[in-house]
């Protein structure tokens, strides 16, 4: 046990070290840009001092906390857009493994879908959906599709002739290959996707609402910077970057617990939960 | 069907449970002879050693007997029953361990029982008292990740058995192992089909290890793949690893390595 606090011990001061020069680096650009702004090299109005935007994000997130209301509205549509996505992406993706001739009849939409910059879809998505969180949806829904879908139908394409050996061996069935092996071997793959599929999903959310819309953190920031308001625009911005943060981070956490099998931690995890589990079941 | 009316015929005598009749397999329409007019029978509870070069059908031979594939040409029965799939009385085990890295050890040994239906709380029992029986009592929720190659494939073993089937084919299972750890493995393996009273066949590269091992040596030969000479061997099982020592085993492996020819 003791063995145990001390390496995580080590492992957080090793850490903590490593990050010491990153935010001396940080903190020097910090100053250089403020000083260069103060000392006229660049204009307040093109680009604010740090400490503005500073003052911006206090107004921001504290004093007024307009922004709330305005991060709510980007999370939710990205979010509900990434699940409608990633459902029909997984769901094509599955049939297409399953059937060849759904695969071959599918793929050339998705192809087209991919080399088309889904970006120029927001006029038409916006005359479809009109201005309020539809169409910020459907946008976000639509450019986190091809991501997810390829790399689902890669991993569940992906075959193992040793192991589909071994199933047949012990008398599996086609559907139990598929539940019990491609599926749980597609995981790792589809999960990368998904990551993907996140991050453009508030991309389009977020396109939409520069587009054409009443709320959300994309219409904050261009009322800013029409107003000229670039420290205001900026802190703005920094609430995407933590909509992008929590979005990434939550899929993560699924994603270790999940595809636990690929990181040693989680794995000595998982042993000692399944130890437990098959304890109790067997009444010891 | 007349072949299998015969292979019931034959089972029915009880004297052997695998029975080929001028067995052949065929590849690409007939460009590659696997297995060509091969006729044995096994006797239950028998080892039986496959030794040959690479490519003469080992195998091909086991894959037709587990129902993997379909035979070209003539009769095949265990159990006196057609050969026409895979089966539960017989299991199967690869050179790779093929577990599935997402499962514990024990979880992988469930493998086949959960394939057949719903795992019971004495299928759980089994496949712990098997892991345990290959020595891996400390390890039944390791994942496949946190077990060297033997540990492995000593889980792959413990599945194998948890099949229940009492027909063993085993192509190299060892193969990819070093020395020591593979000659632990044969001498545990000897002792553990011998507990279970399974009939085994092993696929093997090394003749000493196929001598050792087995009743019966199957020496194969290639172009086309073919049983060339059946070798009893006369010593009692389990045997120590010392009898390899002996003059009556050198004799023998003598004798395999001149119905090879020079390839061994
Ligand atoms: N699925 C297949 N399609 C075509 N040819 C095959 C197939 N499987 C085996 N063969 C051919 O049949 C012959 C026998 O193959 P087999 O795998 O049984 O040999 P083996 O004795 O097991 O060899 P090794 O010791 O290398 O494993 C070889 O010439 C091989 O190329
Ligand atoms: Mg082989």
């Amino acid at each position: 046990m003791s063995d145990f606090t001390s390496t995580t011990d080590t492992r957080f001061d090793s850490r903590l070290f490593r990050i010491v020069p990153h935010l001396i680096l940080f903190a020097l650009i910090l100053v250089i840009w403020e000083a260069a702004v103060r000392l006229g090299f660049i204009t307040s109005i093109i680009i604010p001092r740090p400490t503005a935007i500073m003052g911006a994000i206090a107004e921001l997130y504290f004093v007024k906390g307009t922004i709330y209301h305005h991060f709510f509205i980007t999370l939710t549509e990205a979010v509900v857009g990434f699940l409608i996505g990633a459902s029909v992406a997984v769901s094509l993706a599955v049939c297409s493994a399953l059937s060849d001739p759904f695969k071959r009849y599918v793929s050339p939409y998705a192809i087209v879908l991919n080399v088309t910059p889904g970006i120029a879809l927001t006029p038409i998505i916006i005359a479809w959906f009109g201005y309020g969180m539809g169409s910020k949806i459907a946008l976000a829904a639509v450019l986190c599709f091809f991501p997810i879908f390829v790399n689902t139908l890669t991993g569940l394409l992906q075959r193992d002739e040793d192991r589909e050996e071994l199933f047949r061996s012990v008398g599996a069935s086609n559907a139990q290959i598929f539940r019990k092996l491609r599926v749980p071997a597609a995981l790792p793959l589809l999960f990368a996707g998904m990551k993907i599929g996140l991050t453009t999903a508030l991309i389009g959310a977020v396109v939409a609402e520069f587009s054409q819309a009443t709320e959300g953190v994309g219409v904050l920031m261009s009322r800013f910077s029409f107003q000229l308001d670039m420290a205001s625009s900026l802190a703005t911005l920094l609430s995407m970057t933590l909509i992008g943060l929590i979005l990434f981070y939550s899929m993560e956490f699924l994603d270790d617990r999940i595809v636990f099998w690929r990181r040693e931690t989680r794995r000595a995890a998982a042993s000692r939960a399944k130890a437990r589990a098959w304890n109790a079941r067997m009444g010891q | 069907m007349n072949a299998s009316v015969q292979a019931q015929a034959n089972g029915a005598a009880g004297k052997s449970v695998i029975n080929a009749k001028g067995l052949s397999k065929t590849f690409g329409g007939g460009a590659v002879v696997a297995l060509n007019d091969a006729n044995f029978e096994i006797r239950p509870g028998s080892f039986v050693s496959l030794v040959g070069p690479s490519g003469c059908g080992k195998s091909t031979l086991l894959r037709l007997i587990a129902g993997l594939i379909d035979r070209t040409n003539g009769e095949l029965a265990v159990h006196g029953r057609d050969v026409t799939g895979p089966r539960t009385d017989v299991g199967m085990m690869f050179q790779k361990a093929t577990l599935l890295e997402w499962r514990t050890a024990v979880e992988n040994v469930l493998l086949p029982t959960e394939m057949a239906g719903t795992v019971t709380k004495a299928d759980r029992k089994n496949a712990a008292d098997l892991l345990r029986m290959v020595g891996l009592k400390d390890f039944l929720f390791a994942f496949p990740s946190q077990l060297s190659g033997g540990m492995q494939q000593r889980v792959a073993l413990a599945r194998l058995l948890q099949t229940g089937a009492d027909v063993l084919l085993l192509d190299e299972p060892f193969g990819a192992l070093d020395e020591f750890t593979r000659e632990r493995l044969n001498v545990e393996l000897m002792r553990i089909v011998g507990e279970v009273k399974a009939t085994t066949l092993f696929v093997t590269h090394n003749i000493a290890e196929a001598i050792f091992l087995a009743d019966q040596v199957f020496v194969m030969t290639p172009r086309p793949g073919q049983i060339a000479s059946i070798v009893d061997v006369p010593f009692e099982r389990p045997r120590p690893l010392s009898i390899q020592t002996s003059p009556e085993f050198n004799t023998l492996v003598a004798q395999v390595r001149d119905i090879l020819g020079e390839d061994h």
